[in-house]
C-alpha cells in the first residue's frame, strides 16, 4: 500500500503552521523531513497521525489503501493506530509506562491482546529476543539505557504490523551508537516493506536512512529530493545554512586555538579519580588539571560517566577515590554550572526576571550587566516578563548562559548544553557561550556525547569510553588528546 | 534469573523499612510513654481523690478513701520510681491493670483497639471508594460541572469540622429523620454515622487527589503512546491510567489513616462509639494512669504501624527507586 496527503494545512487562530500541497509515501522507500524547531515538520507528522493538540485545526486529505481520510476530522484515523499506521514517540523514556514491565507494554499493542493475551506475550518476547533484548523483557523502564527503551518502543509500536510508521524526532538526546541502531531499526522496519516517515533535525540519521530528504521552513516545504542530493550539493540557501550549522562544518574565529598555555594558573586539579556506579567502574585512576582560559570537553557515549566526572571535578559529587584541588579564584560563585535542560534550571512558574533579580541581589551584580548580556546575545529584553515555559528552548538556554555569565565565572561547566536543540538553535547557541567565554577569558568545561561539536569548542579532549572489562580491573581512561 | 533480581530489589529495601520503623516505635513507645506520664502528673487536683471517685463514686470520696488508693497504689513513691516501674512492665508486655475497675488493661485496649479499627476501616473505605470515583470522574472533564462541583465539596468538607459535621448529622438522621442511631454499638446500622462523618472529611482530599492524578496521567506520553500502539480507551483506562493513579494515591491513604486516628477521638466520643479514643478520654478524665499510657501508646504505634504499611505498599507497587543517582 502507499499513502498520499493532499493539501494539508495546519493553522492556529489564523496563523499557518504547515502549508503541504502533497505528499507521497512509498514501501520501502524512507522519506526524511529536515527543519528547525518551529518549521512545522512535527505538525505535519502529527496531522497525518491525527494527534494534534486541540487548539490546532487541520484541513486536506490523506489516502491510504484505497479510502480517503478527511484531516480535518482527527478521530477517523484512530481506528488506523497500530494496526494501519504507528508512532514511534520522541522520547521513549517518556512513553513507556513507568509501572509496567517492558514484555507487557510490548504485549498489549498486539491485535490479538484482547482474545487471547498469552500468544501476545509470547510474540513480544519473541520480538524483544529479535531486538537483543531478551534478557529485558521483564525489565522496567527505568532499568533501561535511552537506546534500549528507544527498542522496546520500536517493538511495541511495530507489533501490530501497521505498514506506515512515523518517528518524530527519535534520535533526540541519543548518542552515535544509539542512532546507528536506531536507524538499523527503522531499516528493518523498511525492508519489511513498510513505509516510513521520519521527522528530524539530525541530517546523520537523513543521511544513515537515505531515501528521500524534504526540508521545511516556516510551515512550507523548501526543496526536496534524494537525500544524498539535498544533503550534499544542496540548492536552497536555507538547506546550505542548515548543513553548515552542524558542528563538523563550523568555521568561527573562536574554534580551534593552539593547544593550553602551561604557564597559566591551575583552576582544577584533580589526581587520581576513580568512581565506581552499580559495580561499573566508570573512570579510575584519572587525573586533569584545567588551567585558566582553558577550553577542555569531555566526550564519549551515554551512561560512560562524563556528568558524573563534570560533578566530581566541581566537587558537586563524591570521587571514589582521589582528589579535587579547586583555586581560591573559583570560590564566591565565580565557579558555574550550565545544565542540559534548561526548563528544568529555571523555577517553572517565577516570572524570568525574577529569577535573575535573585542571582543579581545575592551576588550584588549591577542590573545594567543584565542589559548588557541580553543585547550581546540578542534576546528581546520583553522575554524577560515571560515565564520560562514561555519562551522557545534555544532562547531558554541562551538566558542560561546570560545567568552563568553574570558572575563574571573563573570557569563555566556546561553539561550536554545542545543535545535537546536543533542544528542551527545550537550553533546560536553555541556561538553565544564560546563569545561570552572568549571575551571574559573564562575557562570551560564541556560535557557532550557530540565528538564533533567536542571537536570545535575545545582545545583539549578528554575522552571516556565504557568499561567493557570484567569488574576488578582497574584501566585508566586519559585518552587526553591535544587538538593543534 | 530475573526473578531473583526482582525479588531482591524488593526484599532488601523491604527489610531496611521494617528495621527502621522497628527503631522508630521502640523510640515512639518510650517517648510517648514519658510525655503522657509527665501530663498526668502535671495535671491539677490529687490523682488519689479523683481515682477514688472513679472507684467508689464522688458521694464516697474522703480523705481516708483517698489515702488508700494512694497507698494500694504506691502513688506517694517519686514520680521517676512510678515511670521505671511501667517501662519495666511494658518491657515485659504487661500493660498492668486499670486503677479504676482494676481490670486488665490489655484486656480492655483490645476491645477498643478492635472498635477503633472498625471504624477506621470503615470510613477510609468509604472515603477512598467515594472521593476516588468522584475525582476520577471529574478528570475526564476538568472545568466541567462535576469539577466544579467536586472543588466546592473539597473545600466544604475541609472546612467542617468533624464534630459540627457530626452533631449536624445526628441533627438530620436520627432526629429528625429518625432513620439512624445516633449512639450506641452492637447493631450494624450503629457504625453508619460515626463513619460517614469520618469519611465526610477524608474524601475531600481524596478527590482532590485522584483528579489532579488522573488529568497529569491522561496527558502523560506513555498514554498518548498506548493509544497510538492502538489500545482503546478503556484498556488505556484499566492497564496504565488506574495503576499510575494507584502510585499517587496509595501515600495518600497512608497519610489520610492518620489524619483518622486523630479524628477517632473526637468522633468516638461524640457517638459513644467503643474505641481507643473513647477509652482514652475516659482514662484522663479519672486519671487511670496504666490505661492513659496504655491507649496513648497503641495510638501511636498505630501510626508508626501506618506508616511502615504505606511505605511496604509503595515500595511493592512503584518498582522505581527511591534515590535516583544516574550514572550520567
Amino acid at each position: 500500500m502507499s499513502m498520499h496527503l493532499q493539501h494539508l494545512i495546519v493553522s492556529h487562530s489564523g496563523q499557518t503552521l504547515v502549508n503541504v500541497s502533497e505528499l507521497q509515501l512509498e514501501p520501502g522507500r524512507p522519506l526524511t523531513i529536515v527543519g528547525e524547531s518551529g518549521s512545522g515538520k512535527s505538525l505535519l507528522a502529527h496531522a497525518i497521525m491525527g494527534t494534534l493538540p486541540g487548539s490546532l485545526t487541520a484541513r486536506g486529505s490523506l489516502t491510504a489503501d484505497g479510502t480517503t481520510y478527511d484531516l480535518a476530522d482527527p478521530s477517523n484515523r484512530r481506528r488506523l493506530w497500530g494496526r494501519v499506521m504507528s508512532l514511534l514517540p520522541q522520547e521513549p523514556m517518556l512513553a513507556l509506562d513507568p509501572t509496567m514491565r517492558a514484555q507487557e507494554q510490548v504485549a498489549e499493542g498486539a491485535a490479538t491482546f484482547g482474545t487471547d493475551p498469552g500468544s501476545a506475550r509470547g510474540r513480544a518476547r519473541g520480538m524483544l529476543a529479535a531486538l537483543g533484548l531478551g534478557g529485558a523483557a521483564r525489565s522496567f523502564p527505568h532499568t533501561l539505557s535511552g537506546g534500549m527503551a528507544q527498542r522496546v518502543a520500536f517493538a511495541a509500536a511495530t507489533i501490530a504490523d501497521a505498514p506506515m510508521l512515523i518517528a518524530d524526532e527519535p534520535s533526540k538526546g541519543l548518542d552515535e551508537a544509539a542512532r546507528a541502531d536506531l536507524a538499523e531499526l527503522l531499516k528493518r522496519h523498511l525492508h519489511g516493506g513498510g513505509i516510513l516517515l521520519t521527522i528530524t533535525h539530525d541530517l546523520d540519521l537523513a543521511r544513515e536512512l537515505g531515501g528521500d530528504v524534504l526540508v521545511m521552513k516556516e510551515a512550507e516545504i523548501i526543496e526536496q529530493g534524494p537525500a544524498r542530493r539535498v544533503l550534499e550539493t544542496p540548492a536552497h540557501p536555507y538547506t546550505r545554512r542548515l548543513i553548515a550549522a552542524e558542528p563538523a562544518h563550523w568555521a568561527h574565529s573562536w574554534m580551534r586555538r593552539p593547544a593550553g598555555d602551561e604557564t597559566k594558573p591551575a583552576l582544577i586539579t584533580a589526581e587520581g579519580l576513580t568512581k565506581a556506579f552499580d559495580g561499573k567502574t566508570l573512570f579510575a585512576d584519572l587525573s586533569l588539571t584545567v588551567r585558566a582560559g582553558e577550553r577542555v570537553a569531555i566526550s564519549g557515549p551515554s551512561g560512560c560517566g562524563k556528568t558524573t566526572l563534570g560533578n566530581v571535578l566541581l566537587r558537586l559529587a563524591r570521587p571514589g577515590s582521589g582528589q579535587v584541588h579547586h583555586a581560591e579564584t573559583l570560590g564566591g560563585g565565580r565557579l558555574q554550572k550550565l545544565y542540559q535542560d534548561p526548563a528544568l534550571s529555571f523555577p517553572a512558574s517565577v516570572p524570568l526576571r525574577d529569577s535573575f533579580g535573585d542571582v543579581i541581589r545575592r551576588h550584588q551584580v549591577p542590573p545594567s550587566r543584565l542589559d548588557e548580556l541580553m543585547d550581546a546575545l540578542r534576546l528581546a529584553p520583553a522575554l524577560l516578563t515571560r515565564q520560562p515555559g514561555q519562551v522557545s528552548g534555544g532562547e531558554l538556554q541562551r538566558l542560561a548562559i546570560i545567568r552563568t555569565m553574570l558572575l563574571e565565572p573563573a570557569l563555566v561547566f556546561a553539561d550536554e548544553p545542545t543535545s535537546r536543540l536543533d542544528l542551527i538553535t545550537q550553533e546560536e547557541t553555541i556561538r553565544c557561550l564560546m563569545d561570552q567565554v572568549g571575551r571574559q577569558d573564562c575557562a570551560l568545561l564541556l560535557v557532550t556525547h557530540d565528538k564533533t561539536l567536542a571537536g570545535a569548542v575545545a582545545d583539549r579532549q578528554l575522552a571516556l569510553t565504557p568499561e567493557e572489562a570484567p569488574r576488578g580491573t582497574v584501566t585508566p581512561r586519559e585518552a587526553v588528546t591535544a587538538i593543534a | 534469573m530475573n526473578q531473583l533480581v526482582r525479588h531482591e530489589s524488593f526484599l532488601v529495601p523491604a527489610a531496611l523499612v521494617l528495621r527502621q520503623r522497628v527503631i522508630q516505635a521502640v523510640a515512639v513507645a518510650l517517648f510517648v510513654s514519658a510525655a503522657c506520664f509527665a501530663i498526668v502528673q502535671s495535671l491539677p487536683g490529687d490523682i488519689a481523690f479523683r481515682i477514688a471517685a472513679g472507684r467508689y463514686g464522688y458521694d464516697q470520696v474522703t480523705a481516708a478513701s483517698a489515702e488508700a488508693v494512694r497507698a494500694d497504689l504506691g502513688l506517694d513513691r517519686p514520680a521517676w520510681l512510678q515511670l521505671l516501674d511501667w517501662l519495666a512492665s511494658l518491657a515485659r508486655f504487661d500493660l498492668g491493670t486499670s486503677l479504676v475497675t482494676g481490670g486488665n488493661v490489655a484486656g480492655e485496649l483490645a476491645l477498643h483497639l478492635s472498635g477503633s479499627l472498625q471504624l477506621a476501616a470503615a470510613a477510609l473505605v468509604l472515603a477512598f471508594l467515594a472521593g476516588t470515583a468522584a475525582g476520577t470522574l471529574a478528570a475526564f472533564r476538568p472545568g466541567g460541572t462535576l469539577d466544579r462541583a467536586l472543588t466546592f465539596w473539597v473545600s466544604a468538607a475541609r472546612a467542617l469540622p468533624p464534630f459540627l459535621l457530626g452533631l449536624v448529622l445526628i441533627l438530620v438522621f436520627s432526629v429528625h429523620l429518625g432513620v439512624l442511631p445516633a449512639t450506641g454499638h452492637g447493631e450494624s446500622t450503629n457504625i453508619v454515622l460515626p463513619a460517614l462523618t469520618l469519611a465526610t472529611g477524608l474524601s475531600g482530599l481524596f478527590a482532590r487527589v485522584s483528579r489532579d492524578a488522573v488529568i497529569r496521567i491522561r496527558q502523560s506520553d506513555y498514554v498518548r503512546f498506548a493509544a497510538t500502539k492502538g489500545l482503546g480507551g478503556r484498556l488505556i483506562f484499566i492497564r496504565h491510567v488506574l495503576r499510575n493513579t494507584g502510585v499517587t494515591l496509595v501515600p495518600y491513604i497512608g497519610v489520610q489513616a492518620i489524619i483518622l486516628i486523630e479524628g477517632v477521638v473526637v468522633i468516638e466520643s461524640l457517638f459513644a462509639w467503643p474505641g481507643l479514643g473513647h477509652a482514652l478520654v475516659h482514662a484522663i478524665f479519672w486519671r487511670d494512669v496504666p490505661m492513659i499510657q496504655a491507649t496513648a501508646l497503641a495510638l501511636a504505634l498505630l501510626v508508626v504501624l501506618l506508616n511502615t504499611a504505606t511505605d511496604l505498599a509503595v515500595l511493592a507497587i512503584d518498582p522505581r527507586p527511591r534515590t535516583s543517582q544516574a550514572a550520567s
